[in-house]
């Protein structure tokens, strides 16, 4: 697979656009530094595979890619698609349908597509689709704001706080309190009355002075409970909540200058993801690929992916700016498919803009889910990429990840995770081609990172609550391991080379 | 090797440029928070200007097809 918009579709899925998005609202540079990392990756990916041809050309491929080498990018690639088939049952919930239907429609589309052999050739429409699905929001939030980019940045930049818009969901109606998302408890930092409009279950720890109170409420429909500063509301509630308008958000930063500003920072763990992501880059990637790329592939997918940035940063400075209560229990990559709020509040566009935006987002994800599958037929050489059209082998893919999709996962970390796995498997074979007399070298070096990373990923579930930076980012160990490997297989070759 | 060399370079460059992120962000006083346009240095950098950077740096290192091992 060697077109640029294909290697676009396979890195810049859905998933990993709003993951962007929602990194940059979340953590501002910490974010904003995970999205460079996400545009330079591929860039060194392609440049590390870039081979030159003549005396200096590596081995020659072989007519068949290693079973060992398909099987992990087959399950990388089903693990991105499940991934995004998540993001699409989470965005159906926060949009208030069925969970279910959004898996079902967006599997079940992903799925038709692999029955007609000439859409690769729908490729950069699907794509271009999504993009202009994208940009109009973005134009009309601007103009509705009346703010470009850097006016809209400054002004989130300079919010002396973030507080409850008075349209907002969480204000009118109210929501489900699971929707905020995450596993912590929600913290006040300021008095807040909250009123349960349908009644339901409070799980609350107080605090008043130095005693401390686990406290549950049942309450009746449109009862109101008062929380203080310190107070925690467990996740485990049971309710549909409404805020006061005006109240500061709990969970979002300070000020807008603190957001701007950013995190301290946990320089190893970020060294450790940047890692994952550039050698999940080269696996995903460069693995099996055919041929170096071209100048021509580099500026078109460093052009798409400078434009995916920008727009990403884009979506995430007005989302927020509309639609403050993002923050509320930590930013999660759904509610960001939801057009920022006020600026669209009362619009006769709001509508019609919200349905082109789920298109994009589907658009976005039948362009993902062909070019995984392109790349996946680039290693069948010799059977002409047949097991990118398997109809029985893509319907058991798109069947378990729909099914699998039913729990919500975050998708971010799943993608975190695939990338991993692949680089684990994958990348040290990339790096460092196995010596001519004995290939299989590769496919030892891979099982080996392979072991390593599954073993620490293993752990770091078995471990209650947040783990070192290698258990988070286990490929960080697995690739060394794998490529010790091959390293000890090159120097007993280049030995008995000497000896011959 | 000089084909090698300048892969490595090219890889070399942009990693340099995720690694000014941090740098810069570390600047004392709070250099990085300063504005300029409306928009932080810090943001400046790891928004607009890096990932520009890391593109021209692609185009102008990764060869072009009809490219021979010299020109690598």
């Amino acid at each position: 697979m060697t077109s640029a918009v294909g290697l676009l579709g396979v890195w810049l899925t859905p998933a990993v656009w709003f993951g962007m998005s929602a990194l940059i609202l979340d953590g501002g540079p910490d974010g904003l530094w995970v999205g460079l990392a996400l545009v330079c990756a591929p860039l060194v990916a392609l440049g590390m595979g870039s081979r030159p041809a003549g005396p200096l050309a590596e081995p020659a491929r072989p007519d068949r890619e290693p079973l060992f080498n398909v099987v992990i990018l087959l399950v990388t690639v089903g693990v991105l698609l499940w991934a995004n088939i998540i993001l699409a049952g989470d965005a159906a919930a926060w949009l208030g349908a069925p969970r279910w239907q959004g898996i079902a429609l967006t599997a079940a589309a992903g799925w038709l597509l692999t029955a007609w052999r000439g859409c690769r050739r729908i490729l950069t429409p699907l794509l271009l689709l999504a993009l202009i699905g994208v940009s109009v929001p973005l134009v009309q939030a601007a103009r509705a704001v009346g703010a470009g980019p850097l006016g809209a940045w400054e002004r989130v930049a300079s919010a002396p706080a973030f507080r409850f818009p008075a349209a907002s969901r969480w204000v009118t109606a109210g929501r489900d309190f699971r929707m905020a998302g995450g596993r912590a408890p929600i913290a006040f930092d300021e008095e807040h009355r909250i009123t349960a409009p349908s009644g339901g279950t409070l799980r609350a720890r107080t605090v008043d002075g130095n005693r401390i109170a686990d406290i549950e409420w049942n309450l009746t429909p449109g009862q109101s409970v008062t929380l203080r500063p310190g107070d925690q509301v467990e996740r485990t509630s049971v309710l549909r909540i409404r805020f006061e308008a005006g109240k500061r958000v709990p969970g979002a930063p300070q000020t807008g200058i603190a957001w701007a500003e950013g995190r301290a920072g946990d320089w190893a763990r970020r060294a450790a993801l940047l890692f994952t992501i550039l050698a999940g880059a080269l696996a995903l990637l460069r693995s099996g690929a055919a041929g170096p790329t071209s100048r021509g592939v580099a500026a078109v997918v460093g052009g798409g992916l400078v434009v995916g940035f920008l727009s990403a940063q884009a979506w995430a400075v007005y989302s927020v700016l509309g639609a403050p209560d993002l923050f509320l229990g930590g930013v999660t990559l759904e509610r960001l498919v939801e057009l920022p709020g006020l600026a669209f509040a009362g619009s006769p566009w709001r509508r019609p803009l919200q349905a082109a935006l789920l298109g994009a987002g589907l658009a976005g994800f039948l362009a993902s889910s062909v070019a995984l599958r392109e790349r996946l037929g680039a290693l069948d050489r010799t059977g002409g990429g047949e097991i990118g059209y398997d109809l029985g082998l893509w319907a058991g893919v798109f069947g378990v990840a729909a099914t699998a999709s039913l729990w919500p996962v975050d998708p971010w970390r799943l993608t975190v995770l695939a990338l991993g796995g692949a680089a684990a498997a994958l990348s040290p074979a990339v790096l460092w081609s196995p010596p001519n007399e004995s290939p299989a070298a590769a496919t030892v070096a891979g099982l080996v990172g392979l072991a390593v990373f599954a073993a620490l990923a293993v752990a770091a579930g078995l471990r209650a609550g947040p783990g070192g930076v290698l258990l988070a980012y286990p490929a960080a160990v697995a690739v060394p391991a794998g490529a010790a490997v091959l390293w000890v297989a090159r120097r007993g070759a280049r030995r008995a080379k000497a000896v011959e | 090797m000089r084909a090698v060399t300048n892969r490595t370079k090219g890889a070399l460059v942009l990693l340099l440029l995720l690694a000014g992120f941090p740098l810069l962000s570390a600047l004392p006083n709070q250099l990085a928070a300063v504005r300029v346009a409306g928009l932080s240095l810090l943001w400046w950098y790891g928004g607009v200007a890096a990932p520009v950077a890391a593109w021209l740096t692609a185009v102008i290192w990764i060869p072009g097809s009809g490219a021979g091992p010299g020109r690598q």
